[in-house]
Parts: C-alpha cells; structure tokens; sequence
C-alpha cells in the first residue's frame, strides 16, 4: 500500500516571493516586449536606422537585463529559502534562469570575442544560447513541480502546463530561425512561421512569469482553505482521512 | 483510492512531460528538406494559367534560332534545350515552333555566329552584341523592327525598353529599329558608399555628408582599433586592382570629387573622356594621401577582388565603394569572424557643396534581331510581350513558377532556356520601394511571394534580433541600398554618355590607353607623383585619344 503523502502549499510562511518572483519576470517580459516592438516599429518605418536599434536594445539588455536577472536571483532565493523538501530544489533549479536575462546581452560578445569561437549564424546561435539558459532551469523546475506529490493538484496542473508553455515560447522561434536561414531560405510557408514566431518570442518571459503569478494564487488559496478546513477540522485534498 | 489517484497522475504527468520534451527535441532537429519532384510536363501544362498571350499563329510558323547554355542550365525529366516549357509555350500559346540550330557554351557563342553567319546559315532570330549589331545591318542582313515594333509591342514591352533611357536608341541606326535590347538594371552599377556601421556605432561616428567625413572615418578607421582586438589591422578603404568594378571599386570615391573615370560625358556641349580630365588630380591626390598613411590597403596594387573578399571576410576592412548588391557578397562574408558585423549604405557624398553624382553604365549589351527576310519579324515582339506581359507585368505565383523556376527545384532555372530575356531595369527600386512600404504599414500583403519573403527576413532582423538578417535590411529594408538608386535615377547620378558600339579608333587603341591609365592610376595612388597623371593625360590625347574623342563626338551628335 502507499504512503499517503499530506499536500503541502508551495511556500510555507509567505507567497510574497513567489508573488515577485512572478510579478518580475511577466514585468520584464512585458517591457522587454515593448522595448522590442516600440523600437522594431520605428526601425521599420526609418525612423532610427538599424544601427540605432541595436545601440537601443543593447542598452536595455546589457543594463535591464542586468538588474533584472539580479532580482530574478534575489526571489528565486528567498521562494526557495520558504520552501522546502523538492520544491525547495524546484526553486533553487529554477535559480539557474536568472542568469538568462544577464546573458542576453552579452552572449554574443562571451561566445565569439571571449571564448573566439567562430560559428555561422552566430546571432541564433547566442540567442540560443540564452534561452535555454532560460529555459532548461524553468522547465526542471516546471518539471519538478508537476510531478512532486507533496504539491497541491491545481500548481500541478499548471506547471505541467507551463512545461508546455516554456518549451513553445523557448524553441518555436530558434526552430523557425533554423528552418528559415538554413534548411529551408525562401519557403513561403516558413515566411509566415517567421512573422508568428517574432509574436510568440515577445511571450518568452511573460508567459512563465504569470504561470508563476498563478502558482502562488492556487497554493495562498489552498492555504487559506487549508487552515480554514484545520479550523473546523474537515479532511483535505492529501491529507489525513 | 486518493493517494493511488495521486501516483497515477503523477506517473502521467511525468510520461507526458517526458514525451513533450522528446517531441520537440525532434521538432529542433533534423528535418529532412523537402524532396523535389520530377514530373514529365502535362498535355496542358498551361491550361488554368493566367496568361496574357499574343495572337496565336495558326497554322503555326516556323522560327529557327540559336541558343547558348552552361553548366548552370538543368533540366527535369524528358525536358532538354529542344523541349522544354518555353519551345512548348512558343509553340502552343503563340505558334511559334521554336527550334535551335546550335546550341553552344555562352563563351563559344560569338565566334560560332560569326562562323554561321558567314556561311551564310543566318537563323530567323539571334542575338548580337551592340558591334554585330552594327556590321549586320550595315551588310543588309537585320530586319527593320520599327513597324512591327510600333504595331505589335505591348504596353509593358514599351515600359520596359523605356525604363532604360538608352535601350532603344542603342538599337537605332539611322532612325530605324534594327534589334530589340536585351535590357537589365543600368543603375544597378551605380556605386554607393559602404560603410561598416558597427564600428561606426563603436566609435560614435555619424554618417558622412561630405567627403571630408569620408576621410576623416577612414582615418578613424585605421588608427583606432574599431574591431577591439588590440592590433592594428583594419584598412580604412578597401581598394581592388581592378578600379571600376562592381566591388571594392574607385569610381566611386571619384565621383565625390566630380570625377568620372572610365566614362564618356557631356561637358560644355562636348563630349568628354572623364577619365583625363582635371578632376582627377584632386581625388588622385587624397588617395595617395590615403595610401601613404595606412588607409588602402599596402597590397592595394596586386589585390584583385578574391584578395579584397578575403580581406573583408577577415574583418579588416572599413569602407568600400560598390554597388547595391554587396551585402548579398561580398560583404555577408564579413559576418564570418564577426556576427555583429553591419555595413549601411550611403549615397556618395560629394567634396564640396554640388551633390555628387554616381556613374553608371547602360546594363545593354546584346540584342535580339531578325534575320532579314524572314517572313514574321513580328513574332519576335510576340516573344517579347508573352515575356514581359506575363512575367514583368504580373506576379502571378502559378505563372512565375512554371515559367521562372520554383523552389522545390530551385537549381532548375527555367528561363535559361529562352533566348527572349529582358528585365526590367527598374525592378531593384521598385521591389524596394514596395517593401519599405509594406515595412512602413506593418503589412506584407500586396508584396508577391518572393518580397514577403524579404518583407519577413528583415522583420526577423529588426523583432527577433537575428543579425544574420542584416543583408535584407541594408539592402532592401528603410535607408537601404536600393534607395539610393532612387536617387541616382533622379539627379545624384550620370550615365555614360557613350553607348554605341566601339568606335573605329577605340576599336583599336582603347584597350592600349585603358592599360595605360590603370597603371597610371595605381601607380600615382601609391605614391609616384602626381605629374606622371599629367603625363598620362597628355599622351592619352597624342596615343589616339584626340581621334576618339572626335569620333565619339561625332557619334553622339548622331544619337542625342
């Protein structure tokens, strides 16, 4: 017979982290989508040249990327300082992603000045780079979360969802890059990949950030239903029969 | 059971992830490309097509030709040079039984002519260069094209040879049309200035307005390290031996000092030679000056194009003058060593307050004629119209496909197997155009596949930040370099003035007095002095230059 394991919130004390955690990454998903979009569409129409958009965005990534991934540090520490058991690992995994808004910027200058690497489509292959840094330590965590026994049904849920969620928002756009540079230059069908693809990268970090955001609503509220049913003393989810 | 519940789902959980995770693993992996297909052309391969096409001969006539192909001409299945979908749309759209008595290697196709022409073996349609042009007419053996011309030349036919100032002129002699011009971009030959705009923006350099501000980046260039690696490599102007081509050039440093080496142009009601006028000296000079502090390269006098490649691709070079096209190469090497690396494309700027003008050369070098006696000269411009009505005038997708190449087969290139080419000369600045538009709206729709293509490749590089993109965009995205032929089309450009075939004296002694002002002008950059151009100029004149310009004169006065 198997051990019947008692569901626990995410966070024990406070979900305030969790809260932050989630606010600051949909945050700097939002304004690094509008920093895109805003200087990408001024770009198009010549209103700054292209070698003004790249200054712009380098800017923004080196410094926002910087404070940014800084932050995403500093909250993943303390989610994981009030967690505990795996999703104190889930947390202390997912820690690793902070380094991906930091690396942004500078992938490109590590990779081909630093370690003098010479690779073609150099560009994709630092982009790469820093999603996956992004990417590989979310979707552990993600993982970790979906299949810990010990986490309330509904975080489980979305976090097996959210594996989806970082995995399309991470490799769409490097798998239509490489199809459009590459495999396929020319084909229309990999033409309108392109222009989704430029859509679904604006989602990169929103979309875990508010998945974030809603993992603390569901495990606050089975929390809170938690010890309203300790207080009256009925049975929950997992627990005690 | 809860808990058994519990582990079931955790079990499926971890299985779904798992076989996610695999799933699009293989996604970003190895997708075999799509196969080509060979399929033996239909009964009616053109039935469904929405075709323009000129009355149809019936009973079909019989035209013979010649034709030349290399080793880049492919073919599908059964199809080969005899039989191919344009002898079949000749003959089932236009009746026009199309057949080649020779076909040859392009390198081998004048001396073949030549051969067959005086055996007196003529086919009903050639092509000629502008000199053949001239000594068949004169021996009788061309058709007069003028009424079939004006009775049978569609719209677009009209636009296109006009697009070319000079296509149409150029096949005139004594006021009548003797052949139909094979017609390109002319001003895509245009030079604009190319400047690394990654190093500019490293050393926060604004773009040049004059050639002082040419200089003084190139200056910047060479002796401050833009490329960060702590030596002293970089070449602020990369220069080939070869002076006026396409890539790397100095005609294009030239015509900011008002000077035009190499071309013919009007000066006081005169015809002139600008390569030995005094303009010269002063651009002569600053790229001594260049030369002898490091700014062209040391090798500058050896260096042919494939040197000058390399040197870009290393990522030592700075500037060059070119035409438009270079991003697509040799500049996209530059990315090579660099994946930052970005050229931008600027309008020459000019060494004083008269805005500079690049120099081109009409792109017609060949013609269609009919032989004379042929009994339909008029199914030539038939040819013509089904050409340029179907394939300039529309960007029917399905047309475009069978008729050009598709990209299922994309080395099977179609319209090698038609003698009957003519592209629109505009078409750079008017795909161009249209693109900036659609960038400008935010819209590709309107574009045809081939530009919405561009339209996505240069979005990628502005939303997704893919560097690799950069090509499209200094070509055909906003400030591109297909803008500024915009500008040399309206007044920032001089073409040469001088399109006929050579003239009896150049005939014979330009290929001398070309020799000779390369090497003057090599020699004078790296350093001789600046009299030995004084020299060259003078001896230019004695050496036969005196008659040419007299028979130029002459010519030009026959052909305003």
């Amino acid at each position: 017979m198997k051990k019947k394991i008692e569901k626990q919130p995410l966070l024990r004390k406070t979900h305030l982290p969790l809260y932050l955690l989630g606010a600051a990454m949909a945050l700097y998903g939002l304004v690094s989508a509008l920093v895109w979009s805003i200087s990408s569409s001024q770009a198009m129409r010549g209103l700054i040249t292209a070698g003004q958009l790249r200054t712009r965005l380098a800017n923004f990534e080196s410094t926002g990327g910087l404070i940014t991934g800084i932050v995403f540090f500093i909250l993943f520490i303390w989610c994981a300082v009030n967690a505990k058991g795996g999703v104190r690992a889930a947390f202390i995994v997912g820690m690793l992603a902070s380094f991906a808004p930091i690396l942004a910027g500078r992938a490109e200058t590590l990779l081909f000045d630093t370690l003098g690497l010479r690779l073609p489509a150099g560009s994709v292959i630092a982009g790469a780079l820093s999603t996956i840094v992004f990417t590989l330590p979310m979707m552990i965590f993600f993982i970790i979360l979906a299949s810990s026994r010990r986490v309330p049904r509904g975080c489980r849920w979305l976090a097996f969802a959210s594996i989806f969620i970082v995995l399309a928002t991470a490799f769409f756009p490097i798998y239509v890059t490489v199809l459009a540079f590459l495999l396929k230059p020319g084909d229309p069908a990999v033409g309108r990949m392109l222009e989704v693809s430029s859509q679904v990268i604006k989602l990169r970090y929103l979309l875990p950030g508010l998945s974030l955001l809603f993992l603390a609503y569901i495990s606050m509220r089975f929390l809170k239903e938690q010890l309203s049913a300790e207080a009256q003393n009925i049975p929950q989810e997992g627990g005690p029969k | 059971m809860k808990p058994s519940n519990g582990s079931m789902i955790n079990q499926r959980l971890a299985a779904l992830s798992l076989a996610v995770v695999l799933l699009l693993a293989a996604c970003g992996g190895n997708n075999p490309p799509a196969t080509s297909e060979t399929t033996a052309p239909a009964a009616d391969e053109f039935s469904g097509l929405n075709l323009v096409v000129p009355a149809r001969y019936d009973p079909p006539i019989e035209m013979s030709s010649v034709i030349t192909v290399d080793a880049t001409v492919k073919f599908l299945g059964e199809n080969d040079i005899h039989n191919n979908v344009w002898t079949r749309a000749y003959e089932q759209l236009l009746g026009i039984q199309v057949s080649y008595d020779w076909v040859v290697d392009v390198s081998m196709y004048d001396q073949k002519l030549g051969l067959s022409v005086n055996s007196g073996d003529i086919p009903d349609m050639f092509r000629v260069t502008p000199s053949q042009l001239l000594l068949y007419q004169e021996a009788g053996l061309l058709a007069n094209l003028t009424a079939v011309y004006e009775a049978e030349a569609s719209a677009i036919t009209r636009d296109v040879l006009t697009q070319d100032p000079v296509a149409l002129k150029a096949a005139t002699i004594d006021g009548k049309l003797w052949g139909i011009p094979l017609t390109d971009a002319s001003v895509a030959n245009a030079s604009v200035l190319w400047i690394r705009q990654d190093w500019m923006d490293e050393l926060g350099i604004a773009a040049p307005t004059s050639m002082d501000d040419v200089l003084e980046i190139s200056r910047r260039f060479t002796e401050e390290d833009p490329d960060g690696d702590g030596v002293d490599d970089t070449i602020g102007l990369c220069a080939s031996k070869s002076l006026y081509g396409a890539i790397a050039n100095v005609q294009g440093f030239f015509n900011g000092y008002h000077a035009y080496p190499g071309i013919w142009f009007e000066r006081d009601g005169q015809v002139v030679y600008g390569s030995v006028q005094p303009e010269m000296r002063t651009a002569l000079l600053a790229l001594q000056e260049m030369y002898a502090s490091g700014q062209l390269d040391p090798e500058f006098g050896v260096k042919d194009v494939n040197a000058i490649n390399e040197t870009i691709a290393q990522g030592k070079c700075g500037m060059e003058f070119g035409v438009w096209w270079n991003p697509y190469h040799p500049l996209n090497l530059s990315q090579q060593n660099d994946p930052t690396a970005f050229w931008s494309a600027f309008a020459i700027p000019s060494v004083d307050s008269t805005p500079a003008k690049s120099q081109y050369t009409t792109a017609i070098g060949s013609f269609l004629v009919i032989r004379n006696g042929y009994e339909h000269p008029e199914a030539l411009i038939r040819m013509v119209n089904f050409w340029t009505d179907n394939l300039v005038g529309s960007q029917d997708e399905a047309v475009r496909s069978t008729f050009l190449g598709n990209i299922e087969a994309p080395d099977v290139v179609l319209y090698k197997y038609t003698p009957v080419l003519l592209w629109e000369p505009n078409a750079a600045i008017k795909a161009g155009n249209a693109l900036r538009e659609a960038l400008a709206r935010h819209d590709p729709s309107g574009l045809d596949l081939e530009a919405q293509w561009r339209y996505r490749i240069i979005q990628a590089y502005y939303e997704q930040g893919i560097l690799e993109a950069w090509v499209e965009v200094a070509t055909n995205g906003p400030n591109g370099s297909s803008a500024i032929l915009m500008q040399v089309l309206e007044d920032r450009g001089l073409m040469n003035r001088f399109y006929g075939p050579p003239t009896p004296t150049m005939a014979g002694k330009m290929p001398t007095l070309q020799s000779m002002e390369e090497e003057t002008i090599i020699k004078v950059i790296m350093g001789e002095s600046i009299d030995l151009f004084d020299q060259f100029a003078s001896d230019w004149y004695k050496l036969g230059g005196t008659d040419i310009v007299d028979e130029v004169n002459q010519w030009a006065a026959n052909n305003p």
